[in-house]
């Protein structure tokens, strides 16, 4: 089963310049779980000490908020993710 | 009633299906509040005032720096060290002497905002930090003000539109508790695109014209030079939106 993230600009430094990452998991915890393996410098963006998400990125799946459920959404084959990294400038 | 100058000056967009003279009155007698002078606000505040609204409200706290002279327009080199709200006053009179300007310096705090916002038909936020979004967008759902959203950082930049009671608002969507950054990078040309959708909100809710972007978050990438809607959903915990509509209940 596969499903596509999309990776934010601010982390392509990353992912080595790949824009979508295709990962595995039933979950969306599974997917960025499997992000991290193949990726290991972006789990400090993504994830707090505590191993929670950090507060300043959001999770959509099909471009739909996976709020609250967030780690547990389930997914499917052929879903995408998105990271929505909150920005505060003016 | 629109004088013949107004008819002459708002004629392209008065011929717009759907907009025509009731809309351009309905502009006539809009008061604005927009929170913040700079980048965004600068965009804002010039769009609307050509657009014709009534009264326009803009609060900013700074002085012209040179630093500032990328990406807010309202400000030129002659005007560095000035208050930014009289750098902002001098260009919004002379695009258009038609507008009402208040221009307040004010540092927008929890204890001052509704004083701020008070006779205001709708809050547009410019502000350069999440802090006082969050204020502002408290304020907005406790008075009943519609608020039009908008951020950037480098090339991106983020929209949505929030009707108290009705849709979601920023605070179901932007969680974190992030402290200000002083400083962030950004390239003039963003706080001008996002400040253009806002603006572009605003003229659309005044009028009644047209979809709003409301449980909708806009995020817009200008590297890749890709927009992106993401819908979203009230959140049933909301600290700001769920808390009040109980609290009202």
């Amino acid at each position: 089963m596969s499903v596509r993230i999309n990776i934010p600009h601010e982390w392509r430094h990353h992912t080595k310049d790949h824009t979508i990452v295709e990962v595995r998991g039933d979950t969306v915890g599974q997917c960025l779980n499997d992000l991290v393996r193949q990726f290991p410098r972006i789990e400090l963006g993504l994830f707090d000490k505590e191993g929670k998400l950090q507060n300043y990125v959001s999770i959509y799946i099909n471009r739909e908020s996976s709020y609250p459920e967030v780690m547990t959404m389930p997914v499917k084959d052929g879903d995408e993710i998105d990271m929505v990294i909150m920005i505060g400038g003016g | 009633m629109l004088t013949t100058d107004e008819f002459e000056r708002y004629d392209r967009q008065i011929m717009i299906e759907g907009f025509g003279e009731e809309g351009q009155e309905k502009l006539k007698r809009a008061k604005v509040f927009i929170a913040g002078a700079g980048g965004l606000g600068s965009t804002i505040a010039l769009h609307l005032a050509v657009a014709g609204v009534e009264l326009i409200r803009i609060v900013d706290h700074d002085r012209v720096e040179l630093s500032n002279l990328n990406r807010q327009i309202l400000h030129w080199d002659k005007d560095i060290g000035k208050k930014k709200i009289d750098s902002a006053l001098e260009k919004l009179k002379q695009i258009n002497a038609g507008v009402k300007i208040e221009a307040i310096e004010e540092t927008i705090n929890d204890v001052n905002v509704s004083q701020l916002v008070a006779d205001s038909d709708l809050i547009v936020d410019a502000m350069d930090n999440l802090p006082t979004r969050y204020i502002l967008n408290k304020a907005a759902l406790e008075m009943n003000i519609p608020f039009f959203h908008g951020a950037v950082y480098g090339f991106e930049g983020r929209a949505m539109t929030i009707i108290p009671d009705k849709t979601a608002c920023l605070k179901c969507v932007y969680r974190g508790r992030i402290t200000p950054q002083e400083k962030f990078p950004v390239i003039g040309v963003t706080p001008a695109i996002i400040g253009c959708i806002q603006a572009m909100e605003v003229i659309k809710y005044i009028v009644g014209i047209g979809e709003l972007l409301t449980n909708r978050l806009l995020t817009f990438d200008g590297l890749d030079m890709k927009f992106t809607e993401f819908k979203i959903k009230k959140d049933p915990n909301c600290e700001h939106c769920s808390r009040l509509e109980r609290h009202k209940k």
